[in-house]
């Protein structure tokens, strides 16, 4: 692969930019390569990288799903709720929020395709219905009761490296190849590029559309779950902070809103800068809410060097 | 599935005038819902909860003509709600730390909301994209800058005859605000069906190319919208932190999110389109109505707070799948 060849790739300027952080980070800061805080780091970085990814899929499809958040924390009070209140044994409550991401998902999908409305309403509206399930069941209270077994799961860490990562890890190579290899895969992308065009080619939209839906809603459903484990409890309140994250990662990333093209590597690297910087203003004592400031920035630039690269 | 096809199953010919005339159909709609409540429980048609619920319509009412000015061009404005708080801080400042007069602080809201507002129109009139990921991007922008600033603290000394403002009551019953929100109706009314600017937006919102060739300036429009939404948002913040007796940080929620349903509702179920073009101030008003009484008589009626949230979502899915229907309609008036 020849230089100019890398800079036209989605992924290589952001490594660069990774790389460069991390290298000043950890001569600045000593504590920042520490075992306790790259674990603290890959941990955060797994939650975030399946909440991109969740959203990542429908932006291959050129739609938008603002009820992600919403999806994960529906997942993780029926996953906790399940345990809690029936007595589920670990892995059915884990199926159950599975299921729960995978019909919200899929009813995201089917009501878009049908209704031919705007992706942007009906998840706005299944946003609100999803939210308020979970602040319904839970009367906005969270369960505290959650079976040790899970608890540990979520602390436990070999070193540097968090228990949590090999699910997010797992997810994430099965995202990779999917998007690469898969026909469905390829057949997202297809949609997102040309809707025309992939029906007369044969493609079944309504499918791919319905798929995509799934998946982004079983991927925020296994965000939940894992926030269960890492928080020691079923907050109602999990998800109400992904929105901005779920469409930072994939944007920063190289994806384009109106569709068809999406890069896993540039989203992934998008989700580590991101947690670079959360950590970065940890280490140096500042004010955590200028993560968000960051963020509405570091969207607009890449925006705008998308802008750039293309003309 | 059930969701989606109630409208439908009304059918007959209340559906096909609520089709004719949607402000007409939403106001029997709305008085229908009012009636049942006022029959079922004795607390809604009490003066004091007539009187908040009023109040709470003069909100929601601005909020979502805030939005309703930005869905004309077509495009959308998810930093709403960080607008109002940022405007509403800057107040905030201006009247408790500089001391300047009640008239000055809302005037310098208004004017940082407008800013704002701007700065969204002309990032998407610049970077050519959808406004959707200009104002995912600012409402977060906007909203850490606030939270920076602040450093998350609420001016909570505000000047009596300001609270007092939110206060007043007429007819016992009819909160003074509400006359504030059909004032600001009007204008936008007068705005868009009776000047220059508002028709060359509406035109540009209906179909840019054509509004290109025929000499409208499409940027201008875009711009000019934004920077009124910007500043409808910021009015709205002065009229919830008059309520609330402090400007708070918290008062839209986290990154002004809890303002993004109310502002989509009203004028989605008061019949403006989201592909833009069309605009019905009336029906974003008895939008605004409807999804208050519904609200306010569900609490009424216990029940449980918890689940208002659920319902105000499935009646969006239900006015949109409505929009979609009378877009179809008109399309096929179009053609014919």
């Amino acid at each position: 692969m020849s230089v100019s060849a890398l800079l036209r790739t989605d992924w290589f300027g952001l490594l660069v930019a990774f790389c460069a952080g991390a290298i000043a980070l950890s001569i600045t800061q000593p504590t920042f390569l520490s075992s306790f805080n790259v674990y603290v780091m890959l941990t955060a970085f797994s939650l975030a990288v399946l909440v991109a990814l969740s959203q990542m899929v429908i932006l291959a499809i050129g739609q938008l799903n603002l009820s992600v958040g919403a999806i994960g924390g529906l997942a993780a009070v029926t996953f906790a709720g399940t345990m809690e209140v029936w007595g589920l044994p670990i892995p059915l409550a884990v199926l159950a929020g599975l299921l729960v991401g995978l019909v919200a998902g899929a009813l995201n999908g089917a009501i878009t395709h049908w209704s031919g409305l705007n992706a942007f309403v009906v998840t706005l509206a299944t946003l609100s219905i999803f939210k308020g399930m979970t602040i319904g069941i839970t009367e906005a209270q969270p369960f505290y009761d959650i079976p040790q077994a899970v608890k540990d799961f979520g602390t436990a860490r070999v070193g540097f490296f968090p228990l949590l990562l090999i699910v997010a890890g797992g997810f994430l190579i099965a995202m990779f190849i999917f998007m690469r290899r898969a026909v469905l895969g390829r057949q997202l992308l297809a949609v997102g590029g040309n809707r025309h065009a992939a029906e007369l080619s044969g493609i079944d939209v309504g499918r791919v559309i319905i798929a995509a839906h799934v998946i982004s809603g079983t991927l925020a459903a296994v965000a939940g779950m894992l926030a269960v484990a890492r928080l020691q409890l079923g907050q109602p309140t999990i998800g109400d902070d992904w929105l901005i994250i779920s469409f930072a990662a994939p944007v920063i990333g190289g994806a384009i809103l109106t569709g068809g093209h999406v890069s896993v590597v540039g989203t992934v690297l998008g989700v580590a800068i991101v947690t670079l910087i959360n950590n970065a203003l940890v280490l140096l004592n500042v004010d955590p809410f200028w993560v968000q400031l960051l963020l509405g920035a570091l969207i607009l630039a890449a925006v705008a060097l998308a802008r750039f690269r293309d003309a | 599935m059930a969701v989606t096809t109630a409208p439908e199953g009304r059918g007959g010919a209340g559906f096909r005038l609520a089709l004719a005339s949607n402000e007409v159909g939403l106001l029997l709609i709305t008085v229908g819902a009012a009636a049942l409540f006022w029959h079922l429980t004795p607390g809604f048609s009490s003066n004091f909860n007539l009187y908040a619920l009023t109040r709470v319509l003069a909100i929601d009412a601005v909020i979502g003509f805030s939005m309703m000015v930005v869905l004309v061009t077509g495009g959308l404005n998810l930093a709403v709600g960080a607008i109002g708080v940022c405007a509403v801080m800057v107040g905030g400042y201006a009247i408790q730390v500089l001391g300047v007069p009640i008239v000055v602080a809302a005037a310098a809201a208004l004017a940082a909301g407008a800013a704002l507002g701007l700065l969204n129109g002309v990032l998407t009139v610049v970077m050519r994209v959808h406004s959707f990921v200009v104002t995912l991007a600012t409402m977060s922008l906007f909203f850490g800058a606030m939270i920076v600033l602040t450093k998350a603290q609420a001016f909570n000394a505000l000047p009596g005859e300001f609270v007092s403002l939110a206060k007043i009551r007429t007819f016992t019953f009819v909160s003074g605000m509400i006359y504030v929100a059909l004032a600001i109706g009007v204008m936008l009314w007068v705005f868009f069906h009776h000047t220059l600017m508002g028709r060359q937006i509406l035109a540009a919102g209906a179909n840019t190319e054509a509004a290109r060739l025929s000499g409208v300036p499409v940027e201008r429009t875009i711009m000019v919208c934004h920077a009124l939404s910007g500043a409808l948002a910021a009015f709205a913040g002065l009229m919830l932190t008059a309520r609330n007796g402090a400007a708070l940080p918290s008062m839209a929620g986290q990154l002004g999110i809890d303002w993004l349903l109310p502002a989509f509702l009203a004028p989605v179920l008061g019949g403006t389109l989201l592909t833009g073009g069309v605009v019905s101030v009336t029906g974003t008003f008895l939008g605004a109505a409807l999804v208050t009484v519904l609200s306010n008589g569900l609490l009424q009626m216990r029940v449980g707070e918890f689940w208002v949230q659920a319902f105000l979502g499935i009646i969006l899915l239900a006015a949109v799948g409505l929009d979609r229907f009378r877009a179809h309609l008109i399309e096929k008036r179009r053609v014919r």
